[in-house]
Parts: C-alpha cells; structure tokens; sequence
C-alpha cells in the first residue's frame, strides 16, 4: 500500500514536470512578435526567453518558500512574505526610488535590486531576532513579522508623502512585473535560488515530522528551533533574491502549495518539490495573457495573479468543506 | 530494559512549583503509575523526562543522566504519548507511525527500507494494518489512540511515557488500550511511566502506584497500600469506599451520602 | 537620473549598420538616420514633430496628444508599462522613453536608445531638443527651435512691467492641494517672471507637498495656476466655491487662471505657450496691485 501510494505519486510528479515543459513551450512561442521563426528569432531569445525562464524561477521559488513557511509554522494562510520579506523589500524599493537614484548614477549595479533584497533580509532578520528573544516560538515570530511589516510600510508611506513624484513607480513595482527581464536577471537570481531550493528540499522530511507540533516533534528527537531557523534563513535568502527582480507577486506562494496538496499529498516529501514545479508552469501560464494579447502594453504579473488568487481560494474552501 | 531514577526533581513554571524534590526509582521493567488530583505535578514528571520543560535535579536512564543527551538520542530511549496528540488529518496511518523512526534517521536522509518494514510490522502486529493508508481524519478516537502508541513503538524506546493516555476513551476503548500497553511491556521490555486520573485502572494495570499532592509524593507503593479510603479523602477530597476483589484487584467507588 | 547620450544612440545605430549581418532585422538606417522612431514620451513627442522629424516616426505612446499629425500615427502604446516585445516586433530603429526601463532589453535586441528624463531645467529642455536633433538629422532645425524658444520666452518675461515681482501665486497639481515648489521645472519657470511662491516653505525637503487649505488660505496668494482643469475638472468658479477661498487675494481679483494641465507636465516646445500664458496672467494681476 505503500509502495503503491509512491508510485502513484511519482506518476504525477512526472505529470506535472510534463505541464512545465508544455507551459516554456507555449511560453516561447506566444507573443506580440508571433511565433518563433528565425526572423525573429533574437527578439524570441533577448526578450521572451528570459521572461519565460525567470517566470519559472520566480514561480517554483514564491511557491517552495511559502510551502516551507507554511511547514515551518502550521499555518495553511502563511506566504514567503510573512516575517516582513516584503515590506523590508517594498522599503528598499521606495527608497532607491525617492533618494537613491541620482546619487548613484555611476554605480556599475543597479542600485534597486540590491536595496529590495537588502531591505528583504534585513527585515526578517530583524522579525526573527525580535520575536526569537520573546521565546521563538512560531507565533511570537509572526507576531513580530507583523509588527517589522507595519513599521516599514508605515516608514515607506511617509517617504512617499514626502516624495509623491515617485508613487507611481513605486506602485508600479510593488505590483510585480516580469517585464523588464533580462538573461542577467536570471543570472543574478540563479545562485541563490538554487542554494535555498537545495537546502529547502534537504529539510522536507523534518517539514513532516514538525506537523505533530513543536512539543510533540521534540519528544521525536528533531532540533525544532534549529529546523525552524535554517529553514527560514533559505526560504527568506530565495523570497528576497526573487522579489528584487520581479517586484512582490501575490498568491504564489499561498496558492500553489494549496493546490499541490489539493491534488497530491499532504506530505512535505511531496509538496515541497511539487511546488518547485507547479509554481514555474503557474506562473509561466499565467505571464502569457498579460503580455501576449495586448498589443500596445501590458497587465503587470502582479494584477494576473491576485485576479487568480480570489476564485483559487474559494475553491480551495469549498473543498476543505468536503473534507470535515 | 531500563531503570528510571529520579534525584530531587524539581519543576517550575515561573515561581509556581509544580514538582518538588521528585525522587524515586524504577526498576527495569516496571510499570508505575501516577495519580493525584488535578494540578498536583503528575504530567510535569513526564514532560521533564521528556525534555519538554526545564528541571533542576536529575533524571537518569541506566545511570546516565538524561539531560546530558541530545534530542536524538533521548527520543531513542524515552517515547512520549501525550494526552492530547496532535493528529494532522491528512496524514496517513503509516506516515504517521513512521515519525516514530525520525530519531534513528540521519538529518540528511530519509527512511530506510528497515524503516519501513518495521512500521509496517507494528502496524500488523497492532491490529492497525487497515489504517495503513487511511487519513488520520477519518479514524475514530480509540483508532487514532492505538496509532499514537504504534507511534511509540516504533521508536523502539525502553521507556514509555504516557500522559492520561485513556481519558478521551469508552470503556472498551480504555481495556484495549492498557491492555495492549501492558503486552508490549511484557513483549518488548518495557519500563512504563504513566499519569491517570482512573485509580482502579491505575491499580489494575501498573505494578506500583505514586500519589502526588501538590508537587510532592504523599504515597507510594502498590494498589493496595496507596488506594485507602483515608488517603484519598485527605489528598483527593472524595468520598469512596474502597473493595479488595478476591484476585487482588482493588476497586474504588464513590460514595454518595443518603440524599435526605 | 540623467542617462541620455546622444553619442551612444548614434553609435548604436552605427553598429546596427554595421553588425546585422544575418538576421532579418531591419534595424539598420539607410543612411544613419533613423527612420523606424518610436516615442513613449509625450513631451518627446511634441519635440520630434517640431524639429522636422515627425515623418520619421513609426509609433507614438497613448499620452502623445500633440501635434494632430501625431494622432494619425499608431499610438496605443504604453509608455508606463511598456510591452518590450511588441515594440521590438514594430521593428524601430530608434525607441525614445523617459526613464530606463527597458533600456538593457532593447539593446540587447541592437535597438538604438534615447532617454530623456523629466528636464530639472530650461537647459535641459534646450539640450534634449538638440540631442533630438543630431539622433534624428535635424540638427539645424533643432538649433532653430531652440532660439525662437529663447526669444520667445525672452519677450514674454519683457512683456512684464517691472514692479510685478514679488506677486505670489500657488500652483495646484490636483485637487487634492498637491502643489510644487520653486525648485521644480514648472516653479522655475514662475521664478523668470519673480513669483515667489506659498509652498516653498510649507515642508522644507519636499517639492511636491500637499498643502493644507488653510495654510493657502492664510497665504494669501495673489495669483492661482491650476494644472487640473483636464483631468479633474477644476476652474476658477470651482476654486472659488471652495469654503473660504473666496478671501483669497486671487479668487477676489479674477486671478485664477486655468492652464493646461498637458503644457504644465510637459517640457517640450509648447513650454513657450504656457510662459505667454503666465505672463498674461501676470501682467493683469500687475495692474490690479
């Protein structure tokens, strides 16, 4: 039964890797420039290409992180913003934008990338050192990630009253966009989701054993806080280096998990790398209808999702209805 | 087997003292019980030599102090049952049981086929094999019980732990649960430490009984010499009458006076 | 941030020429001159069309309005939220933005560049339409505009009689009381006609504050430019109605003046529009005092 129960599973997983090549594929051959030929085969691979792989990355690592929060801390409403990832990244961003840019004019990397992912970082850590000295149990740090996520977007409010010319690009890259993707963005995120991905995957199974509670997990010999730390610091390392690129896409890394387990299984062992793949294939799908079918612009990534997130969720609901 | 012993054990919640100058010693192989009226520091034990709450004094296993061991190694000697498990409802029977081997899994890895066929034989050996693929959510109380033990099992612990482990069952529930508890003791070796508010159960099932009153042992010894209408009217404040069946068993009822 | 280089856009252009050599393409120049233009910026809009080059342009953004000729080219563009691939696909040979957005991208594709931010100063406009200029082989009509700008806004400031400074004015971006500061383009070009403007105090660190209507209230100013009379529907019978602005100096002596809320972000050629405007405005409100 056990055995039958895995090879179930893995018959899936191929499923799923199966959707995630059909998403690239019909990925790269949808868009305003039409199909791929050779005529425009260097807009294909300058522009659409790394629009297409960084939707991958993007997508597998929002949804690996909020699988891993949501193991890490038994909650099936936590995101890979949770513990202030992206209000300390909002804040950086806005920053860069209201005092930052003429200043740094010479500088050989673009200042806004780094300052998200600083402002990212430097915001969990602030979340974790908080709530860690009120007993680092789950609930005192997302408490604390709430109160670090109130203060700097209340600081970031007041920068922007301060500074109304920047609202608009601001708004604009909080909303998210995968349209200014370049192949030396995915280089620049690569290594770093490549690492948390790896570490992540590594702590699926100590994901499992946390489901019976911290005390319980405890009893069954696992370094609960120690689990809880890594799996954060790989989990925020990924968010942050992801939402310096692309803005804060929502409902990612909520949904997918969600949906994962919906499908398949409730197993970390599982989730986590179905997750990796979903999330690429979802959010490579649905980058095509805001940049394929409008000729003169485009609908931010961001705007794609969150119309997606309001009926994902209540189908969610409705079946968690099914099962009590 | 192991032995259990206990150095002025001492457990506080802020300054509230739950557990004072607990000291005792189990011999291997035996079943003790403790009892006591609500408050009066029963669970505390447990969780301290579960590690779940700090202590001052010592608790050894086989002579070598508990604490000194690491997570790993104390869940490889002690297994927890606690009194209300938190039982995920997705999770199914065998993945549940399977978190008994985490402590003999390295970090890095995963279940060996050892593992695995060693929970699957619990699971037979437990009567639970047609909870094998069933959700957590789906089985009744006594069920989920039985699989908390099977759980137990398979960390092949010397020492089991269980925290009011028959509170939440039916009468025939409560039979089947101690009675499979006592068969793997006596199977396995084990050394079983237990809290429960049933005395005749208590008396019935364990080979000595421990009585707590507000942190501190007032009684201790077998049914018989523990369970005196005298005794648990002063430390429980109830009213009983106290029957010796012909076989030994020692039952306890409350008395009600004459309603006028 | 300050990134256009005319020099590189010309070089761009010069590589295309001279590295496409087996992909289809055409973003080379006939003769090194662009042909295949396309404008997402309004004010670069304006400025492409009155130095000659408006044949040259293939695309223009959405908020391009001016000139009509404009209009007649495709311009459903997004400038804000550009779709990269949809401009490469129009095949220009030249792509002309306000910030760098997409900058990195287009090149990549061997698509020439021009940015031109929102101009701080009269010498940045003047330098933007002779970069335009020498980009687009219109370098003599460039020079042209930039002098009749000069001489223009040169005889509207002359218009004035002198006694008219120290006039002051507040200039609504919405109505919400957004106003600007003298350290911005738009309060530049009061400060050739010596306005001294309320706001410039009202958060010292910020030129776009949001003022307080009792703070203009108590200001007093003696004229009002209203930038949202397009987008908001503001006019001076509207100013006026507002709770206490009646005491105001300007609502009392018909110195609310509407102005065009495109001349008034923009920075282009039709900046001289709105100084002659201004400069009207100042000069009635010289013979009231």
């Amino acid at each position: 039964m056990l055995a039958g129960r895995r090879i179930s599973n893995r018959w899936w997983l191929l499923a799923a890797l199966a959707l995630l090549v059909g998403a690239v594929a019909l990925g790269a051959m949808v868009g305003p420039a039409g199909g791929i030929r050779s005529a425009n085969w260097h807009i294909i691979w300058n522009i659409r290409l790394p629009r297409v792989v960084l939707a991958g990355i993007v997508g597998a690592m929002l949804s690996l992180a909020g699988a891993s929060y949501q193991g890490v801390f038994r909650n099936p409403l936590v995101d890979p913003y949770l513990l202030g990832a992206a209000a300390g990244a909002g804040l950086g961003a806005t920053l860069v934008f209201a005092y930052g840019r003429s200043g740094t004019i010479d500088w050989p990397i673009d200042p806004l990338p780094l300052a998200a992912f600083v402002g990212a970082l430097a915001a969990v850590m602030v979340t974790y050192s908080v709530g860690a000295s009120f007993g680092g149990t789950g609930l005192t740090l997302v408490l604390a990630g709430v109160a670090v996520a109130a203060l700097c977007t209340a600081v970031q409010q007041f920068v922007l009253l301060r500074n109304s010319d920047v609202i608009e690009e601001v708004y604009s890259w909080i909303s998210g966009r995968l349209s200014t993707a370049t192949w030396s963005d995915v280089r620049l995120v690569l290594p770093y989701v490549l690492l948390a991905s790896a570490v992540l995957l590594v702590h699926r199974r100590h994901l499992d054993v946390l489901r019976v509670g911290d005390e319980e997990a405890a009893t069954l010999g696992a370094d609960v806080r120690r689990v809880r730390l890594v799996v954060v610091i790989a989990a925020t390392l990924g968010t942050a280096a992801v939402v310096s690129v692309s803005g804060l896409i929502g409902f990612v890394g909520i949904m997918v998990p969600h949906l994962v387990r919906l499908v398949f299984s409730s197993s970390y062992r599982w989730v986590l790398p179905m997750s990796i793949v979903v999330g690429a294939a979802f959010l490579i799908l649905a980058d095509v209808p805001g940049r394929a079918f409008e000729q003169g612009g485009e609908t931010p990534i961001g705007v794609v999702t969150a119309f997606l997130g309001a009926p994902m969720f209540i189908i969610i609901l409705r079946s968690k209805r099914k099962l009590t | 087997m192991s032995s259990i012993g206990f150095e002025c054990l001492n457990v506080l919640y802020g300054d509230r003292e739950a557990v004072y100058a607990f000291t005792d010693q189990v011999r291997p192989g035996e079943w003790l019980c403790l009892i006591g009226p609500n408050g009066a520091g029963k669970s505390s034990v447990l969780r301290a030599i579960a590690g779940l709450v700090p202590h001052r004094g010592t608790i050894t296993v086989d002579g070598a102090t508990l604490a000194a061991r690491s997570p790993r190694r104390r869940a490889a000697l002690v297994a927890y049952v606690p009194q209300a498990p938190l039982m995920p409802d997705d999770m199914t029977g065998t993945e549940y049981v399977l978190l008994g081997r985490n402590p003999y899994i390295s970090y890095f890895g995963g279940e060996t086929k050892h593992d695995r066929a060693l929970v699957a034989d619990v699971l037979q050996r437990l009567d639970l094999h047609e909870f094998a693929s069933r959700r957590l959510g789906t089985l009744s109380g006594g069920e989920r019980q039985r699989l908390v033990i099977a759980r137990a099992v398979a960390q092949e612990a010397p020492i089991l732990l269980l925290d009011e482990p028959t509170s939440a069952l039916d009468i025939g529930h409560q039979q089947q649960a101690l009675e499979l508890v006592d068969r793997l003791r006596r199977e396995h070796g084990l050394t079983v430490v237990s809290a429960m508010h049933d005395l005749t159960l208590a008396g019935l099932y364990a080979d000595r009984l421990a009585l707590l009153h507000q942190g501190h042992v007032v009684a201790s010894g077998d049914a018989a010499h523990v369970l005196r209408p005298e005794t648990l009217s002063e430390f429980y404040g109830v009213s009983v009458s106290v029957h010796h069946e012909p076989d030994g068993t020692v039952v306890v009822v409350p008395r009600r006076a004459p309603v006028t | 941030m300050k990134r256009f280089s005319s020099i590189a856009a010309l070089t761009a252009l010069l590589l295309t020429a001279a590295a496409c050599g087996d992909d289809s393409s055409s973003t080379e120049p006939v003769d090194g001159v662009p042909r295949a233009i396309i404008s997402l910026s309004p004010t670069a809009t304006e400025m492409l069309f009155a130095i000659g080059a408006g044949d040259q342009v293939i695309a223009i953004d959405e908020y391009s309005n001016y000139p009509a000729e404009a209009l007649e080219k495709p311009h459903d563009l997004s400038g804000f939220e550009p779709n990269v691939e949809a401009i490469a696909a129009l095949e220009p040979d030249l792509v002309i933005m306000q910030d760098n957005k997409i900058q990195e991208q287009l090149e990549s594709l061997g698509i020439a560049v021009w940015v031109g931010p929102a101009a701080a100063s009269f010498d940045d406009v003047y330098a933007q339409i002779e970069q335009l200029g020498a980009a687009t082989g219109h370098i003599g009509e460039a020079a042209e505009l930039v002098g009749s700008m000069q001489s223009d806004i040169a005889a509207a400031v002359a218009a004035v009689p002198t006694g008219a400074a120290e006039l002051t004015y507040y200039h609504e971006l919405d109505p919400t009381l957004y106003s600007v500061t003298s350290s911005s383009f738009i309060g530049e070009v009061y400060g050739l006609f010596g306005l001294v403007n309320i706001a410039d105090d009202a958060q010292p660190g910020n030129n776009y504050p949001q003022l307080n209507p009792e703070f203009i209230v108590e200001a007093n100013p003696t004229l009002i430019f209203l930038a949202d009379t397009k987008c908001c529907g503001e006019t001076p019978e509207t100013v006026a109605a507002r709770p206490g602005w009646d005491a105001i100096a300007a609502v009392q002596n018909g110195g609310v003046i509407a102005m065009d809320d495109d001349l008034a972000s923009r920075w282009g050629p039709r900046i001289v529009d709105y100084i002659t405007a201004v400069s009207a405005a100042v000069a009635a409100a010289a013979v009231e005092a």
